[in-house]
This record gives C-alpha cells, sequence and structure tokens, in this order.
C-alpha cells in the first residue's frame, strides 16, 4: 500500500538529506584541502563564530526585518580572512556558530537547527567555492577580482540560501515553491549591502585586528537601534489604530470585524495591482480607517432599531467627511483620504483620479456590507455581490478594482457572503432576506415590494 | 528633481571631473580628489535625522577621508567647489541667504577636519602608529560635529550640549574614522584605496536609512493623536482647537515643573485625547453634556488598550481626581493635576487668550481642594512669560 507523504515527513527527509551532503562536502573538502590548523585559524574561527553568533540572536524584531544582514555580513567576511589563511573549511564552521539561534536551541527545536545549520553550510560551500576560483589564494589586496569575487559569491549564498529555505518553508505553508522562493529571495536581497560590507569586515580584520572591528560594529548596531526603534513605533501606531477600530465597533457592534475585512480586501486588490509594500501599508491602513469618523456618531442613532428621521440620518452622514478630514490630517495617508465631492466620486470611479486607494476601498467597502448581515437584511451571496460590482463597474464603482477584487478572491478560493460569514451576530430580531438599499447600491427589492411584503 | 536625482547629480559629476582629470594628466591625485568632492556634494543632501537631535550630513565622513588624502590648500580648494555645486542644486534652505550661511559653515566644518587632522600629524610625528592614526582621524571626524553643534547655539542664541541621544554622531565619527583608515591603510600597508570609503560607507547608509523610517512612522503616530483629538471637535462636541490649546499649555507648564521629556509627551497625547471618551459613551436622554467622570473613564478605558498610550490614559483618569496634597507626587496623578488646570483654563477663557487674567483668578478662586497650588503657580509663569496677563493682573497669594 503506498503511504501518504506528510509535509512533515518531506521536511524530516530533507533536512536528512542536506546533512548528508553538508557531511559528504566536508569530508571531501577535508581530504582534498588538507588543513592544518594553527592557532590563528583557530582565533578566526572563534571570534568570528562569535560575531555570526551574536548577529543571529541580537535584536530578533529588527533581525526579522532588516534580513539576515548582521550575519551575512560575518558570513562573507570569512571568506575573505580564511582565504588568506587558506583555510577552506572556516567559513564552514563560521557558518555553523551563525545558524545557532538560541531561541530554537531553548525551544529544542533540532530539527530546525539541523535545517537552518545545513543550509548556511551548503550555500557558504558554494560561495567558499565561486570566492576561490575568482581570486585564487592570492595574499589580500583590496583589487577589482576581490570585489568581483565578494559580488559574485554574495550573490550565490544569498541565492541559494533562498532556494534551500524556500523548501520547508513552501512544504509547510503548503503554497507553490517559486512564489516562495520569490518572497524569500526578495528578503534576502535586502541583505546584499551587508554582504559588501562583509568584505569590509574581513579586512579590517586582516589588516587593522579584532580590536577595531567595534568600529565597523558601532554603527551597524546604532542603524539596528534605531531600527527596532521604528519597529516598536509602527506597532504601537498599528495597535493605536486597532483600539480605535475596537472602540468604533464597540459603538456599532453590528459591522464588528467590518474595518478589517475591508482593509483584507483592499490588500487583495492592492496585491492583484503589484502595489509595492509602501503603497501597500498605506491602503491598509486608510481602509482600516475608511470608517473612523463615526467615532462622532452618537452611540444611540448608530443602533437605532427603527428608520432614521432625515436629521438624524443628516448626523450620520457627516461621518464621511470627517472621516477624509481626520485621515487628510495625517501626511502619509492624506493622498488617499479621498474626496466627498460628486466630481472626485466620478473621477475616481472612472480611473481619472490621481490614486486609485480611494476607489479601491469603497468597492472592498461595498463588497463587505453585501456580504455581511445587516439590521435591515441577511448577507447577499458571493454570486450575487460579485454580480452586484460588475453592474456597477464604470458607473458607480472602479471597473479595475472591481475586476482585481473579484480576481484577488476567485484566485484564492474564498467564499464570503450568506452562510459563509467571518463575524456573525446573534440579532433579537431576525434579518429580512432581502431589504431596502445596500451599501449605498440601491434597493434590490423595490420599495413596494417590501412594503407589500 | 527629487533628493536622489540631485545626489546623482552631485556624484556624477564629481565622478566626470575625476574622468577629465585622469585623461588629462593619468596618475595625479586630482582624480581621486574629485571623487571625493563628489561624494561630499552629494553626502550634504543626505543627513541623518535623530529624533530630538539636529540633523549631520554624511559628507562630514567624506571630509574626514579628504583631510587625509589632500592638503590643506587642496582640501579649502575641493571643499570649496563641491560645496558651491551643492549649494546650486540643493533646494534647501529655501531662501539664497540661507543656503550661503549653509555653505560657509559647512567650509569651516570641512576644514576643521583638515586642520585638526594635520595638527595631530605635527604632534604625533610622522610616520603615526596604528592607535595615533585612529586617535587623529577620530579627533578630525569629531571636529566638524563639534562646530555644527556651536553653530546651532549660536543660531538658537542658548547654549545647551546634550549628552542623550547623541547615536548619529558616534555613526558618523566611527564611520568617518573607518573610511579614512581604510583609504590609505596603516604603516603604509593594507590601504584599499576608495573602494574602502565607498564600502564603508553602507553602515553609514543603514543608519540613514533607520532614521528616516523612524522620522516618519513618529511623523505618522504624532499626526494620528493629533487627528484623533480633533475628533470630538469635528464632532461639534468640544470648542474648535481646544485639544491643540490644551496640549500646548500642558507641555508648558509640565516644563516649567521640570518633567523629563518622556512624561512630556505622555502628557501631551494625554491632553490632545483627553475628550476621546466623549465620543464612546451614549449621549445623556435629556439633553444635558455627559458627566466628566464618565468622559475620563470612557477614554482612559479606550488609550489602556494600547501599551504606548496606556500611561496617558492613567493621566486622563487622573484628570478627573481632586488634588490631594499627599499623593499628587506620582507622576501620573501630577500630570492629571497640569492637564485639568489647563482644561478648565481653556473652558473659562472660552478660546480667547484676552481672557487669561480673568480665568486664572477664577481658578485662584477656586476650592483648595480642586487645584493644585503648584500647577497654578506654573500657570501664572506661563502666561506671563506669553504677555498674556496684562496690567489688570491680581497679586495671587499662594
Amino acid at each position: 500500500m503506498k503511504t501518504q507523504r506528510t509535509p512533515d515527513h518531506l521536511i524530516r527527509l530533507t533536512v536528512l538529506v542536506m546533512c548528508g551532503l553538508v557531511v559528504a562536502l566536508t569530508a571531501f573538502a577535508a581530504v582534498v584541502t588538507q588543513p592544518h590548523i594553527d592557532s590563528q585559524e583557530l582565533v578566526g574561527v572563534l571570534v568570528l563564530g562569535v560575531f555570526a553568533l551574536a548577529a543571529t540572536n541580537s535584536d530578533v524584531d529588527a533581525r526579522a526585518a532588516m534580513g539576515m544582514s548582521g550575519n551575512v555580513m560575518v558570513l562573507i567576511a570569512s571568506l575573505v580572512v580564511f582565504r588568506y589563511y587558506g583555510f577552506f573549511l572556516g567559513p564552514i564552521l563560521v557558518g555553523f556558530f551563525g545558524a545557532f539561534d538560541l531561541r530554537q536551541l531553548r525551544e529544542r527545536a533540532w530539527s530546525k537547527l539541523a535545517f537552518n545549520a545545513s543550509a548556511e553550510s551548503l550555500s557558504l560551500f558554494a560561495a567558499a567555492g565561486l570566492f576561490w576560483l575568482i581570486v585564487g589564494s592570492n595574499s589580500a589586496t583590496a583589487d577589482v577580482s576581490q570585489f568581483i569575487g565578494v559580488v559574485v559569491a554574495s550573490t550565490a549564498y544569498l541565492g541559494l540560501n533562498s532556494m534551500l529555505i524556500a523548501i520547508p518553508v513552501s512544504l509547510t505553508c503548503g503554497e507553490p515553491y517559486n512564489r516562495v522562493f520569490r518572497q524569500i529571495a526578495a528578503f534576502n536581497a535586502g541583505g546584499f549591502p551587508f554582504a559588501i560590507l562583509g568584505f569590509g569586515l574581513g579586512w579590517v580584520y586582516l589588516e587593522l585586528g579584532a580590536a577595531v572591528v567595534p568600529l565597523l560594529l558601532v554603527p551597524i548596531l546604532i542603524a539596528r537601534r534605531s531600527f527596532a526603534s521604528y519597529l516598536e513605533l509602527q506597532a504601537s501606531q498599528e495597535q493605536t489604530i486597532e483600539t480605535l477600530i475596537l472602540a468604533l465597533e464597540a459603538k456599532d457592534p453590528y459591522t464588528s470585524g467590518h474595518a478589517r475585512r475591508v482593509a483584507m480586501f483592499a490588500g487583495y486588490v492592492g496585491e492583484e495591482l503589484g502595489f509595492g509594500p509602501r503603497r501597500m501599508e498605506r491602503l491598509r491602513y486608510a481602509a482600516l480607517m475608511h470608517d473612523i469618523g463615526k467615532l462622532i456618531v452618537p452611540n444611540q442613532l448608530l443602533n437605532k432599531p427603527g428608520r432614521l428621521t432625515e436629521a438624524e440620518f443628516e448626523r450620520v452622514k457627516r461621518h464621511e467627511p470627517v472621516s477624509v478630514e481626520l485621515l487628510r490630517r495625517i501626511d502619509f495617508l492624506a493622498p488617499v483620504a479621498g474626496d466627498t465631492t460628486t466630481e472626485a466620486a466620478e473621477a475616481a470611479v472612472k480611473g481619472d483620479a490621481a490614486l486609485i486607494e480611494p476607489a479601491i476601498i469603497h468597492v472592498a467597502d461595498a463588497f463587505d456590507a453585501m456580504t455581511s448581515t445587516r439590521s435591515y437584511r441577511r448577507a447577499l451571496s458571493q454570486e450575487t455581490a460579485f454580480s452586484e460590482l460588475r453592474n456597477g463597474a464604470g458607473t458607480q464603482f472602479n471597473a479595475t478594482a472591481v475586476d482585481a477584487l473579484i480576481c484577488g478572491i476567485e484566485r484564492r478560493g474564498e467564499v464570503y457572503g450568506d452562510g459563509h460569514e467571518i463575524d456573525t451576530h446573534e440579532w433579537a430580531v431576525a434579518p429580512p432576506e432581502a431589504g431596502t438599499g445596500s451599501a449605498g447600491l440601491g434597493d434590490f427589492v423595490p420599495e413596494e415590494q417590501v412594503a407589500g411584503a | 528633481m527629487n533628493r536622489w536625482a540631485r545626489v546623482l547629480v552631485l556624484f556624477g559629476g564629481g565622478a566626470a571631473v575625476a574622468l577629465g582629470a585622469e585623461l588629462a594628466q593619468p596618475g595625479t591625485r586630482w582624480a581621486a580628489l574629485a571623487l571625493i568632492g563628489g561624494a561630499v556634494a552629494a553626502g550634504e543632501l543626505i543627513e541623518l535625522r535623530p529624533l530630538y537631535r539636529q540633523a549631520i550630513p554624511i559628507s562630514f565622513a567624506f571630509m574626514v577621508v579628504l583631510a587625509r588624502r589632500a592638503t590643506l590648500g587642496e582640501a579649502a580648494m575641493v571643499l570649496a567647489v563641491a560645496l558651491l555645486a551643492t549649494f546650486l542644486v540643493r533646494n534647501e534652505p529655501s531662501t539664497v541667504e540661507g543656503r550661503l550661511a549653509l555653505f560657509v559653515e559647512r567650509f569651516v566644518e570641512g576644514m576643521s577636519a583638515a586642520l585638526v587632522y594635520r595638527g595631530m600629524e605635527e604632534v604625533f610625528g610622522l610616520p603615526m602608529s596604528r592607535a595615533q592614526l585612529l586617535t587623529a582621524l577620530a579627533l578630525a571626524a569629531l571636529a566638524p560635529v563639534a562646530i555644527a553643534e556651536i553653530a546651532r547655539m549660536v543660531r538658537e542664541r542658548h547654549v545647551s550640549v546634550p549628552i542623550s541621544g547623541r547615536t548619529a554622531d558616534v555613526a558618523l565619527i566611527t564611520s568617518a574614522t573607518l573610511m579614512a583608515v581604510s583609504d590609505l591603510g596603516v604603516e603604509g600597508h593594507g590601504g584599499m584605496g576608495l573602494w574602502g570609503p565607498a564600502v564603508f560607507t553602507i553602515p553609514l547608509l543603514a543608519a540613514w536609512y533607520s532614521y528616516e523610517h523612524l522620522e516618519i512612522i513618529r511623523r505618522t503616530y504624532d499626526q494620528t493623536i493629533h487627528a484623533l483629538g480633533a475628533a470630538p471637535e469635528l464632532g461639534g462636541l468640544v470648542r474648535d482647537g481646544h485639544a491643540e490649546r490644551v496640549a500646548d499649555l500642558c507641555v508648558a507648564m509640565a516644563n516649567e515643573l521640570g518633567f523629563s521629556r518622556h512624561e512630556l509627551e505622555q502628557l501631551q497625547t494625554a491632553a490632545l485625547l483627553h475628550h476621546l471618551g466623549q465620543v464612546c459613551i451614549d449621549e445623556p436622554d435629556d439633553g444635558r453634556a455627559p458627566e466628566p467622570v464618565a468622559i475620563a473613564q470612557a477614554g482612559a478605558a479606550v488609550l489602556r488598550g494600547t501599551r504606548l498610550l496606556a500611561p496617558s490614559g492613567d493621566i486622563i483618569a487622573a484628570e478627573t481626581m481632586p488634588f490631594r496634597e499627599k499623593i499628587s507626587s506620582r507622576p501620573s496623578v501630577m500630570s492629571g493635576q497640569i492637564l485639568k488646570v489647563a482644561s478648565a483654563f481653556d473652558e473659562l477663557c472660552e478660546g480667547r487668550p484676552q481672557r487669561a487674567s480673568g480665568a486664572l483668578e477664577a481658578l485662584h478662586s477656586c476650592p483648595g481642594y480642586l487645584y493644585d497650588s503648584r500647577v497654578l503657580a506654573a500657570l501664572e509663569v506661563v502666561l506671563d512669560r506669553r504677555g498674556l496677563l496684562g496690567d489688570e493682573r491680581l497679586a495671587v497669594n499662594l
């Protein structure tokens, strides 16, 4: 009987194969190069190994965002340093140090540790081989060939490392390997300048000695510290917005999760349209805060069970310009704050506006409103919502945003709407199957029909 | 032309001059000096901007490389040409006078690095040992930073030499030292040539990148708080500009009372958001204004949901507490008292500064348990300094 291979089995198999490869290649390198480890090489391994260990374990948050910057710098430095000593295995030993994430060690994540160590070693084997091939084992001088060697070796290291890391990530997440590889490679590419800096670190170590290395590490640590502060403040910004969304939902519990879902759908559209990370971040914040003006609407009006009077309706409608005004006061969000004038709305629908973001949020908002149960009607099915969006494309909604949203949802195979709602509520009076008005889409059922029903 | 285009133009200009010099007369030092000049000119537009500190350009680091490579005359010439190019290309400061003043300042800063390095050479004698060379270069790197600080104090007409938050200066001095030492090596060997300064610019650019991101998110965060502070005003629940005026007064009073920067920031946030609770609670059915305690408690509850905002939530909660001398030394309680006084003062003034004297008098007339007398004294000092207490100011015994 054929057994089903689970991702765990495949990951363990990958780790075993890679560890076997490392052992075989190390033995081969040891036989070919016949290394004579003297005190100079031992000190080199220890010093650079400690640097690599520190780089791997320092400031986890900054490391996550700044890539493998610290570690890759030390590893490329080890290529320069050990070539000078003629010690081919040096970089691989330093790579072993760099693979030891103490947090994983504490968690006894042996499989991850073994994988990381073997991935580092194999990447370094390739990098060291290419570096030696280009530069040879001449004495250390900073010339063009050495610089080219560093560039090629760094590219090989970062590229191979991305290929190897993509294997378990793709198996665990169940995402296509190519897509995961591209994401990891883009992330690793951020470490390239630091790989080049590794050349400088190697030079400082050789020419000025380990005691002068702090002159290089100090500005890097300062950069990492400010980056960590940036991440901390970014998390606070996120938390602040999250808290306000919660405050908003406390005022109007029946729209719970609406802001987050609108941000998610807007994100789908941004991804389909190929937005960069900065634009995506701006779109997400603007989508999360698109209804923030509702803060000024009295709770009684938001939760009024019956129909609103004209004056009350006007008061509720004031939340739209207030939302725009609040977003405009934040430089980062001002360009996507939108405009409540009729001309601006028409320009957004036709795609004549400078930025498409307000139109994206409008479409995402309407889709979520249609696929959520409201007091006046049950959630519509996804097909009905798609059909309403398509019907309004070009007149009520921006056609590009509509196509991108439908494409994004279908590509993910996700279903929203009646029977598939994320956040559900207990309603005192069950909402009717169909009702008047939905997300400003007009009436699905004529007034007289509702009245007659 | 955006900043990076200007950076490219300036560095490209230096590279073109270097190429021209090499073609005209191969093997002279002018090609290298022209490249360094291009880096100085371009580096002027890339500034390290740490929070709460003066920005410093990374050109200071290239000035140290120049100081080691060039004689004093050559350094003066390269600096003059490079800074003139930047003067023509940069768009900040916006006025010609401002750019001219900056040109002169930068020239003095660049020459200070060259003079200090040559001076140290005289002191140590040639050839310098590794330690002597590193000392000479570090001092040369320190010189422009020190001159820039002096220039700031002259501009602000205020002498202050803050020690904390000097990370950008440290990053610049260490990188500049390394760039200059890697260029020509130590004790006659190990020089990487201009590859060295090029490679060791990377940590400075990484620092610049981090500072820029930090500055942007700080601004976004501050603007988010200010925008949310304005929400009750946009809803017509509070008088226009109340939150901003109260925050401004709170900061001035807290400064007067010797608060730390951290405490000042928490108080400012609390002041900006002290009416946020009003938009979260139900309006009373009888049309009365909601109870201040209910507003404060609701606002505090919202802010306590965020780690960074929680201390400001405590301050808002403390705003409605009556003054008690024994417990008012606690930071949040003291800040709450300041917020209470500032908010009451603005309400009494109805946003009009000309009513300051009357409002102050009214606050002093209140029962002693209502407002902290130290806070009222600080308010009086702040108002007096702003010239808001006219001749009719009442003498108040505190």
